[in-house]
């Protein structure tokens, strides 16, 4: 799961295919991906992972790297 | 998509046409030149329900739900009937952008005590969003809420905040945690008696004068935990999810403002003569007002069918984006428009024309200007 977030998010959101992107890797305090950048990045994941993502868990812990959006979408999924 | 309106609605719309044209028109030019909030309008408005429109049943609303599409024809056919547009910028800043966040984001206490009564027009909260140094980019801001035992001491300043001098509460968004930007900021309900929660001078402004802006300043400002809205952190989320209501529901006002418009300016071009005829008949006059239609037309498709998107729980932050957009520049245009159709008359504070410019200009800069609409719909195309 991890690799298809990471491949979706470079290529599609930042538009730097060659980016390495680590799991753990703080996506939005270094502002890496900024608002509207996350916003379509969780609308894609929300369609992708066919998931519900509420507003109110919009929150940095649920977003800040791959391993805990993937941990998020897990836990939708249940 | 069906935007047809059914007979209930439209019975209920011809009923808000009528109070507004009979309660909300009276002094409006003296309001305007003097700067004066019409609170007894603002309990008038909360009687007839349209308060209530932006809560629910068990808090005070009209019906389970909100839906977004009877919201904003009500919003439409006010602007349409009553020209008071600070009153409208006034009611949608409060039913959208407080009422709303609290009713999704709220406690089931939260929603119990504010709710009604801002319903019942007792109560009034304002949105303290912007600061001096954050406007555009407003979740750079700088004020702090930090941590403390039971709850947290928010300090700082907000600026542009409509209905800031007359508010009972207001929802503060501050940070948590500035390390993480915009991910750490979090709202609050502030009571405006709260110690250390002070009001600067009314602003004086172009426009929209019969609503009240002023600054509030916060100093070690003790909010207690329960007053926390949502999660830490979730300002950002909280207040751009109310965002697409406000930018929907503010912005029919200003089509229902067009229409009126239109109409005022089509009897005037053609009772108007000049050079032995109705000045309608010039080309230069009609193709003005065949562009204005225009404008108008394309605008409410563009807000019906953003509206439909949101009633289908769809999320729709380009289609706002666009809606706010094309709506607040063809506001500005047709104003112009329309004072050009007036000639020297529409300069005149009598013919009313001018008000709508001078209101206008305000919707290209509020909630989000019309820059910032653009950068949004360039990058929601991942530019």
């Amino acid at each position: 799961m991890i690799k298809k977030l990471a491949d979706y998010l470079v290529e599609e959101i930042l538009q730097e295919s060659d980016l390495v992107l680590e799991p753990d890797e703080d996506l939005l305090s270094t502002g890496l991906v900024d608002s509207m950048g996350i916003v379509r990045y969780i609308a894609w994941i929300s369609e992708e992972f066919d998931i519900e993502i509420p507003t109110e868990d919009m929150i940095i812990d649920n977003f800040i790297n791959l391993e805990a959006i993937s941990r998020y979408i897990t836990s939708r999924q249940a | 998509m069906d935007f047809r309106i059914d007979s209930e609605l439209q019975e209920s719309l011809d009923q808000l046409a009528e109070f507004a044209r009979e309660k909300l028109q009276d002094d409006v030019s003296r309001r305007d030149r003097v700067g004066e909030f019409p609170s007894d309008l603002w309990k008038l408005c909360a009687d007839f329900g349209i308060q209530s429109l932006a809560s629910t049943l068990a808090y005070g609303g009209n019906a389970d739900t909100i839906k977004l599409m009877p919201s904003l024809m009500a919003m439409e056919t006010l602007g349409k009937h009553c020209s008071d547009g600070g009153l409208l910028l006034a009611l949608n800043a409060q039913m959208w952008t407080v009422q709303l966040p609290i009713l999704d984001f709220g406690t089931e206490e939260q929603k119990q005590r504010f709710l009604p009564g801002m319903c019942r027009g007792e109560i009034i909260g304002s949105h303290a969003l912007t600061e001096p140094e954050a406007g555009s980019d407003v979740y750079s801001m700088k004020m702090t809420a930090e941590k403390v035992e039971g709850g947290y001491r928010l300090n700082g300043t907000k600026r542009f905040i409509t209905l800031g001098s007359i508010c009972d509460f207001a929802l503060v968004f501050a940070s948590t945690n500035p390390a993480h930007g915009k991910w750490g900021i979090t709202a609050f309900l502030v009571p405006s008696e709260t110690q250390g929660f002070t009001r600067g001078e009314v602003q004086q402004k172009m426009g929209l004068r019969t609503v009240p802006f002023c600054e509030l300043q916060l100093k070690d400002c003790f909010v207690p935990e329960e007053l926390r809205l949502g999660k830490e952190g979730a300002g950002f989320a909280i207040g751009s999810h109310s965002l697409e209501y406000d930018r929907c529901c503010m912005l029919a006002g200003k089509l229902g403002a067009m229409e009126r418009q239109l109409e005022q300016t089509i009897d005037y071009v053609k009772s108007r003569k000049q050079f032995g005829q109705k000045i309608s008949s010039f080309q230069a006059v009609s193709h003005r007002i065949a562009e204005m239609k225009t404008r108008i037309e394309a605008a409410r498709l563009l807000l019906y069918r953003t509206a439909w998107k949101k009633d289908q729980g769809e999320k729709a932050i380009l289609d706002t984006a666009m809606v706010k957009l094309m709506i607040s520049e063809s506001y500005v245009q047709n104003s112009l428009d329309a004072i050009r159709s007036h000639g020297g008359n529409g300069y005149l504070e009598e013919y009313g024309v001018e008000k709508d410019l001078r209101d206008a200009v305000g919707s290209i800069l509020y909630a989000g200007t019309s820059d910032i609409q653009k950068n949004i719909i360039a990058k929601m195309l991942g530019l």
